[in-house]
């Protein structure tokens, strides 16, 4: 057994009714790594965030995260190590609470006593005036909202966090920004990434290594560097790299 | 006859506003473009007002929005003084629009059969019939394997790749000369949406029609029309050939927005410890 990974998954499966979304799939992430998740919708990566994260309790496998073999409910602690940035800051944020009541609300979940000072510090780390701290979700930009999300996520320090397609709502400009964000704080904070991400270009930026899923299994796990030669072994990850560099006229 | 052709679609100066409580919002200012039998791609953010463009040529600007133009005319037929009505017989039969998500735009609670059908026979006379064999033949030539078993689909049991081959087909059964796709393919993955893309381009070609293909997706753009329009806050800042699009040599003839819109997004030849971000000059909207 591997204790010196942060997440380990083994020979994962989950079921919804009748079809078999995820199948037997197995990984295993570094301390400090980023690593990624790409494939097609349907493909089975948010469903497996979703395991790792604990909001879905249906399924069967082994998940250690932080050397801790997971259980199917998780304790308290483990919110406090691991925490979730969805895809659509408009939908993940509740539109009448303001930044101030997203934020407080997991510390007094877990009576984090200097509330005020952190709210504070995770506004500041991911580039939030302070102004904005009374501001409901429809007075932010998309990017700003997804900051609050990130925010909201980083302000009880955890050591792992999940993303789900973070920049995917997002224009260009302000994608950039976030990765830019999400980058500067995995190097301050030593955190652990799993990035899940339909953008290959997205993915082999953010990510040391990255597995690409399809029908729920996973077909083949390759370093960035094996991505950005454009060398990957099966023919699904070529075809999937092929179709992201764009439209290609016959002829 | 002229050895020019006629352009298919005239645009000089349109605006589009909308009067608010709090002011007038400038969706689109001053945009003046010309459409041939040509794929042209408009690229820009959310709120450059590339969505609104396509929904001014159509007449399908909600209120309060007001459109304004120095001209507008379709083949020469001025649009701006032409009425509701004659605005409407032009939409659909001439000039045609695929939204963004077939999930909202397909009703639910009818085939996509008979709905490719029923826009067959809003703009030409014909029996229930030969609505029905025109519908097989169209969903064949958007690619879909068993027509005659998608024909009786409704909209949730098909993909979200099939339903917009369903829309594509729907929209193109009418043989419009100008097809707008709005964001055709954001909402499907990668593989399909190439594939859509492959359908629209072949469409084009064969049918001679005139395509405006609004996007975000400035790779995909680049890659996919003849000529683009790039912009921003509601105004053209260029117009240029798609090649030039990637083309190194031709990077100081940009616009600076372009670059910067270009320098923001990872690359996988290029890769970098941190990504440029953009700079807005408000000089580009003076």
């Amino acid at each position: 057994m591997t204790t010196n990974s942060a997440i380990s998954v083994e020979k994962l499966n989950v079921s919804f009714g009748d079809s078999h979304v995820v199948k037997d799939l197995s990984f295993t992430v570094a301390p400090g790594e980023s690593y990624g998740i790409v494939g097609e919708s349907g493909s089975g990566k948010s469903t497996v965030l979703r395991v790792l994260s604990g909001l879905n309790t249906e399924w069967s496998g082994s998940v250690e995260i932080a050397g801790q073999v997971q259980p199917k409910r998780r304790d308290k602690a483990f919110y406090r190590a691991v925490q979730m940035v969805f895809q659509d800051p408009y939908g993940s944020l509740h539109p009448k609470k303001t930044v101030d009541d997203a934020l407080a609300e997991p510390l007094a979940i877990h009576g984090v006593a200097d509330a005020e000072k952190r709210i504070a510090r995770a506004m500041a780390e991911v580039g939030l005036p302070s102004s904005f701290r009374f501001r409901y979700p429809h007075q932010l930009s998309g990017g700003q909202r997804q900051r609050v999300a990130i925010a909201r996520a980083l302000v009880l320090e955890p050591t792992i966090l999940l993303l789900d397609e973070p920049t995917s709502a997002l224009d260009v400009s302000i994608q950039a920004e976030v990765l830019n964000l999400l980058q500067a704080l995995r190097q301050e904070r030593k955190l652990t990434y799993i990035l899940v991400s339909h953008d290959l270009a997205v993915v082999a930026h953010m990510c040391q290594r990255l597995l690409v899923m399809q029908f729920g299994q996973g077909v083949e796990e390759m370093t960035a560097q094996t991505l950005a030669a454009r060398k990957p072994k099966t023919d699904y990850a070529r075809q999937l790299l092929t179709a992201s560099e764009g439209f290609r006229r016959a002829g | 006859m002229s050895v020019i052709e006629q352009p298919l679609l005239e645009l000089d100066n349109l605006h589009v506003d909308f009067h608010t409580p709090t002011g007038i919002v400038q969706a689109v200012r001053g945009l003046s473009f010309t459409l041939g039998r040509e794929r042209l791609g408009i690229v820009g953010e959310s709120g450059s007002g590339k969505s609104m463009t396509g929904r001014a040529i159509l007449d399908l600007i909600p209120h309060p929005g007001e459109v304004r133009a120095d001209a507008m005319r379709y083949r020469g037929q001025d649009l701006l003084t032409m009425d509701k009505r004659a605005r409407r017989k032009l939409r659909g039969r001439h000039i045609s629009m695929v939204m963004q998500d077939p999930k909202f735009s397909l009703n639910p609670v009818r085939t996509v059969g008979d709905q490719i059908a029923e826009a067959y026979r809003v703009h030409h006379k014909a029996s229930a019939r030969e609505a029905k064999q025109r519908s097989l033949a169209m969903l064949e030539q958007v690619q879909i394997r068993e027509p005659a078993r998608v024909y009786e689909l409704y909209p949730h049991e098909v993909s979200g790749g099939m339903g917009q081959r369903v829309m594509i087909a729907m929209m193109l059964i009418a043989e419009p000369d100008i097809l707008i796709a709005d964001e055709p393919t954001s909402a499907l993955d990668v593989t399909v949406q190439l594939q859509i893309l492959k359908i629209l381009d072949d469409l084009v070609t064969q049918r001679g029609m005139g395509l405006i293909f609004i996007s975000h997706d400035l790779h995909l753009v680049q890659s996919f029309c003849d000529r683009v329009i790039v912009m921003y806050g509601g105004k053209a800042m260029e117009t240029l050939p798609a090649a030039e699009l990637a083309d190194e040599s031709a990077r100081a003839r940009r616009h600076p927005y372009t670059l910067g819109l270009l320098g923001c997004l990872p690359d996988l030849d290029h890769p970098r410890e941190t990504l440029a971000t953009l700079n807005r000059d408000p000089a580009w909207l003076a």
